[in-house]
């Protein structure tokens, strides 16, 4: 749908080139000036359970092109976990992250991931933005071309809201009080283009005397042409009325045989008729040729001729002006509206702007209920209750103690309230919860990794060196308390033309990465 | 012909570009970067100038699945969220409220006598769009 470009499939950098764009981009913003290398240790997001081979091709990347010293994968809602930690790390708790393509359920115990439970649904913000400009793009087919998506993410960002009991909400939206008191208006900007169609009246008439032209000048050669067989008939039969008169019997009646015709009385009756019509047609063609100098809107449809011979050509011709004459007729009224703009009938203000009622609760709605655009994962309070089941009960309750909301996706009002409420239904009677908002939910991975990287700067743990690359390859992973879980599978190494690739293999050491410290 | 020479130029550059990895030409060389890094990613195995497309996600899970993982692994197709248990709800396709009528002309569900008559006066690209919008489009119509 973007005319952008994006490294990302989904919440994985699949097109490296990009990315490779997109780090020029920053280290020359950054003001990085080290010849032949960026000398600097490097903190880098990747998704959860990242495909081997896209971090193999990150590191690749980073190590190869740009020469880092040494580099340190996270994830990026663990990071933000960390940010937000208080005096008891480390802490479990449930992290539920929702970012612009996907939503993670992740659950923590003594501040390391537990990746096997983890949980992904496939729904985030580009979703919830995609599912908004169809429903209002259907709702108002004139403005399709207005409806883009960064309108739509700027009503998401600044109109949405997350209702705490969904059909509770959409009952109240049925008063039309509660609409007309919370229903939004989005004024579009002011476009020329009205009732669908491209063009301006002018042009619109002009395509009309463009057809109608055309039509006539059809007109006037078929006319030109009977004109002309007509008058060879003619000629014919009057050589033959001829051979009569000279008294060339024989002849006149093996011609007579050969017209169809018996008698000389027929013949005359003919050939009276034929040049009755052939007078017509000649006065018919210079009456159109004056015509087509008068105001040409204004032409009438011509009437019908009662020649037997040229009848079905005749027909033709004022049917087809007479097609045109109802359609034009139609388009005049219409014309008139877009020119007098003052009519009260017709509010262009009004006219321009998109109603927003239940479209408000709809949208992020999405991530709870991915049945309303027909996808079949579990919503995020159904997610979580798996992955709860997967524990014992004391663990269930520890998680439960901590539930944290972190992401762009979970910033619209009302997301912490909805999230309790299910937890209150899914909990046993009585037990108690915590739901915690990240104290900013856009950056505080970036102010996770910062703290991350302060912490650890100087160790060992965490970092992958350019030997560690070397040695074991682009897809391996330094574990810590951010980061990912190690599967120690080696990839192949890719390279642009060689034939020969060697079996993945399982590395038969124990699962690599220090442990980190608190374990 | 000079305007289609050149533009073939351009191509050429733009080609070298990508297959080296370097802003060779047009723009000044990035001091901080190797100048003949090439991603071993573009291609498959027997690519020349051809192939320089990238695998897509498909595709890399496709050959992650091939890898020998064990049965506890964490991977990244074995975190997807499963499919729901509960019936879904049904939601209006025009105004989301709860809907407990569906038109059987066109699929679409509705919760209001005003919604029915304004189903029945859409075009048939507007009803389309909203079965394609709940994933509802039959394959055979």
């Amino acid at each position: 749908r973007w005319l952008l470009r994006s490294p990302f499939d989904r919440n994985v950098p699949v097109q490296l080139e990009l990315q490779e764009l997109l780090l020029d981009h920053v280290f020359q913003r950054l003001g990085v000036a080290s010849q032949g290398c960026v000398d600097h240790p490097i903190v880098l997001t990747e998704a959860v359970c990242n495909p081997l081979y896209s971090r193999q091709m990150m590191s690749e990347l980073l190590f190869e092109c740009y020469q880092v010293p040494k580099v340190s994968y996270g994830v990026d809602s663990l990071y933000s976990f960390y940010h937000n930690r208080r005096q008891n790390w480390p802490c479990s708790g449930l992290i539920i992250s929702s970012g612009y393509q996907c939503t993670h359920v992740l659950p923590v115990l003594e501040g390391r991931l537990d990746a096997k439970n983890c949980k992904r649904i496939n729904l985030g913000g580009c979703q919830a933005a995609v599912y908004l400009q169809r429903l209002l793009q259907l709702k108002y087919p004139g403005h399709f071309a207005a409806i883009t998506l960064s309108r739509m993410e700027e009503i998401l960002h600044e109109h949405s809201y997350i209702a705490e009991d969904y059909i509770e909400e959409l009952q109240k939206w049925r008063s039309p009080e509660y609409y007309e008191n919370n229903m939004h208006k989005m004024q579009l900007p002011f476009s020329n283009k009205l009732l669908g169609s491209t063009l301006t009246s002018e042009e619109k008439q002009e395509r009309r005397q463009q057809q109608l032209r055309r039509l006539q000048e059809l007109n006037a050669r078929r006319r030109e042409e009977k004109l002309q067989l007509d008058q060879e008939r003619l000629d014919r039969l009057l050589y033959v009325q001829e051979l009569l008169e000279d008294g060339q019997m024989d002849q006149f009646h093996k011609a007579l045989v050969e017209l169809n015709m018996d008698s000389a009385e027929e013949l005359q009756s003919y050939i009276n008729k034929l040049s009755l019509s052939v007078e017509q047609t000649k006065q018919k063609i210079l009456q159109a040729e004056v015509n087509i100098e008068v105001d040409v809107v204004d032409s009438k449809p011509e009437t019908p001729d009662l020649d037997p011979l040229g009848s079905e050509q005749s027909l033709e011709d004022v049917e087809s002006i007479n097609e045109f004459e109802p359609l034009f007729a139609e388009e005049q009224p219409e014309a008139e509206k877009p020119v007098a703009a003052v009519q009260p009938v017709f509010n262009l203000a009004e006219y321009h702007q998109l109603f927003l009622g239940t479209e408000r609760i709809r949208a992020p709605e999405i991530v709870f209920q991915p049945s309303l655009i027909g996808e079949d994962q579990a919503g995020i309070a159904e997610t979580m209750q798996y992955v709860l089941e997967r524990y014992s009960k004391e663990q269930q309750a520890i998680l439960v103690q901590n539930v944290f909301l972190t992401g762009g996706n979970t910033m619209y009002p009302g997301l912490k309230g909805r999230v309790q409420k299910e937890l209150l239904e899914m909990r046993p009677f009585q037990s108690s919860f915590q739901v915690h908002l990240a104290s900013s939910p856009v950056l505080d991975a970036w102010y996770g990794a910062r703290d991350w990287a302060v912490e650890y700067m100087t160790r060992e743990e965490g970092w992958i060196t350019r030997k560690d690359y070397e040695e074991k390859g682009g897809e391996y992973l330094k574990e810590h308390c951010a980061s990912n879980v190690y599967v120690p599978i080696r990839l192949p190494k890719q390279a642009p033309r060689s034939t020969e690739t060697l079996a993945p293999s399982r590395v038969l050491t124990s699962s690599a990465g220090n442990p980190c410290e608190q374990a | 012909q000079s305007a289609g020479g050149e533009a073939m130029n351009e191509n050429k550059l733009l080609n070298t570009d990508s297959s080296t990895g370097s802003v060779e030409t047009t723009v000044k060389p990035l001091p901080f970067k190797d100048p003949k890094f090439i991603h071993s990613g573009i291609g498959g195995a027997a690519a020349g100038k051809k192939n320089r497309t990238w695998k897509n996600l498909k595709q890399i899970l496709a050959s992650e699945r091939a890898l020998p993982w064990q049965l506890n692994d964490p991977s990244y197709f074995s975190i997807d969220a499963p499919p729901s248990f509960k019936p879904a709800k049904k939601y209006s396709d025009i105004s989301g409220l709860p809907a407990n009528y569906t038109d059987p002309q066109s699929k679409l569900r509705f919760s209001t006598i005003e919604e029915f008559a304004y189903i029945r006066m859409l075009p048939s690209d507007v009803v389309t769009g909203y079965l394609a919008l709940r994933k509802a489009t039959s394959i055979v119509s």
